[in-house]
């Protein structure tokens, strides 16, 4: 009992303060969430769109689709359908991540409505060195991919850029970011194109 | 470290003053300085966490001013913590909301200001020793010094890096950027050139 009073005597200001304090936190919270979250969908949809300019809006996708992370760890993946402005599908988009050269790298990637081609990816956020690694950013790297089959990408240090194939072309300098992007790609563009298939969100055409 | 009343005009305008030059906390006192060195690649950015630091410095001083009779000597650093990362999570909910392209810019380093020693140092030598009013004059002086500080390297680092200053160019267009600038070593350097030049000039001063 002596015990309690003595804590309480030493500590009522850093617990009264604390209670105080997350109120505040709280209220604060509360009043702020709604547009911080508006801002993410905005960011998110508005490099979702340069990827697919038909997509007037993206409907979150119902089914459990799982990524298995290459650490081993399963992750659910954020998969979108793109709706055209008279509601057809234009394709698919989903947010994919993995580590690069200085830190974790996060996509948004957008594929065809068949999920047969990969239209493009956008980097959502990266740490990657100004200069080299995050020319990952650059159209010259990005536009490789557009178009490319949504398969397993490999990279190459010579070949031609332009060419619309599973080859991609590393940037001078920077082959760690370059392969990071294309491991990314490797791990969920064909696990969720595989798990979309067996749920029948995808036809089962191939190539 | 005690208010210098040695300056002509009072304690009050001493608060205020001496943290532009006299006690600079990152050119003088050299405290604080993960800011200048990590987020001072651009004005704005830089700008933007000057502000923060304003906003942060001035409201944790005032509680703490407020509360510093009731303080137990031993449970003292806590409640600074405790006051300081309610401001930056509110500062932190803010620059989501409402400035999601700096917050991005930012990253992690509006959380870190928690850490920040230069507002921990203030709270213990002004906030728990001086009245509110005296603490928030102190907390603007300081925080404004800071923000200063943060403005001149990233004026430079900016202008040499990308030949912009607020993101619109100043440089002629034969200008060839200066990589280097924008990568950490481009901070230690700008700090270390602007230290010497300060320390030549006040010893100028001085004899």
């Amino acid at each position: 009992m002596l015990k309690l009073k003595y804590f309480l005597q030493q500590s009522w200001l850093l617990l009264v303060s604390s209670f105080f304090f997350g109120l505040l936190i709280a209220v604060t919270n509360a009043a702020l969430s709604g547009r911080i979250e508006q801002n993410k969908a905005a960011k998110l949809n508005e490099l979702t769109k340069v990827l697919l300019p038909d997509a007037e809006r993206f409907q979150p996708v119902e089914a459990d689709i799982e990524v298995e992370l290459p650490n081993g760890s399963k992750e659910k993946a954020r998969v979108f359908e793109a709706l055209s402005s008279d509601a057809q599908r234009v394709g698919w988009s989903f947010n994919a991540r993995g580590t690069g050269f200085a830190g974790p790298v996060e996509l948004v990637v957008a594929v065809d409505k068949d999920f047969q081609k990969i239209m493009g990816f956008n980097v959502l956020a990266s740490s990657e060195t100004p200069g080299f690694g995050d020319q990952i950013k650059t159209d010259y790297y990005r536009n490789q991919f557009v178009n490319a089959p949504a398969e397993r990408l490999t990279l190459t240090k010579t070949g031609d850029p332009a060419a619309a194939d599973a080859q991609i072309v590393a940037i001078t300098g920077a082959t760690v970011s370059s392969q990071a992007v294309v491991d990314i790609m490797n791990t969920f563009v064909t696990r969720i194109k595989d798990q979309m298939r067996e749920k029948g969100l995808i036809g089962n055409v191939t190539q | 470290m005690s208010p210098s009343n040695d300056t002509t005009g009072g304690p009050y305008s001493a608060a205020l003053l001496s943290g532009l030059w006299q006690e600079n906390p990152t050119f003088r006192l050299l405290i604080g300085l993960c800011p200048p060195l990590a987020v001072t690649t651009a004005v704005k950015p830089a700008l933007t966490m000057g502000l923060s630091v304003i906003f942060v410095l001035v409201c944790s001083n005032l509680v703490v001013s407020l509360m510093r009779t009731l303080l137990k000597p031993h449970l003292r650093i806590i409640m600074f913590t405790v006051t300081i990362a309610t401001f930056v999570t509110i500062c932190d909910l803010f620059l989501k909301a409402y400035q999601p392209r700096m917050s991005e810019i930012l990253g992690a380093y509006v959380p870190l200001i928690i850490v920040n020693c230069l507002i921990i140092f203030r709270a213990e030598a002004r906030a728990s020793k001086s009245g509110p009013l005296l603490s928030i004059l102190d907390g603007i002086g300081m925080g404004a010094g800071f923000t200063i500080a943060l403005c001149m390297l990233a004026g430079v680092r900016e202008l040499l890096a990308t030949g912009h200053l607020f993101d619109i160019r100043v440089m002629p267009k034969a200008f060839v950027p200066w990589l280097a600038m924008q990568m950490p070593v481009g901070a230690f350097i700008t700090l270390g050139l602007i230290l010497g030049l300060i320390n030549v000039l006040t010893r100028k001063k001085e004899s």
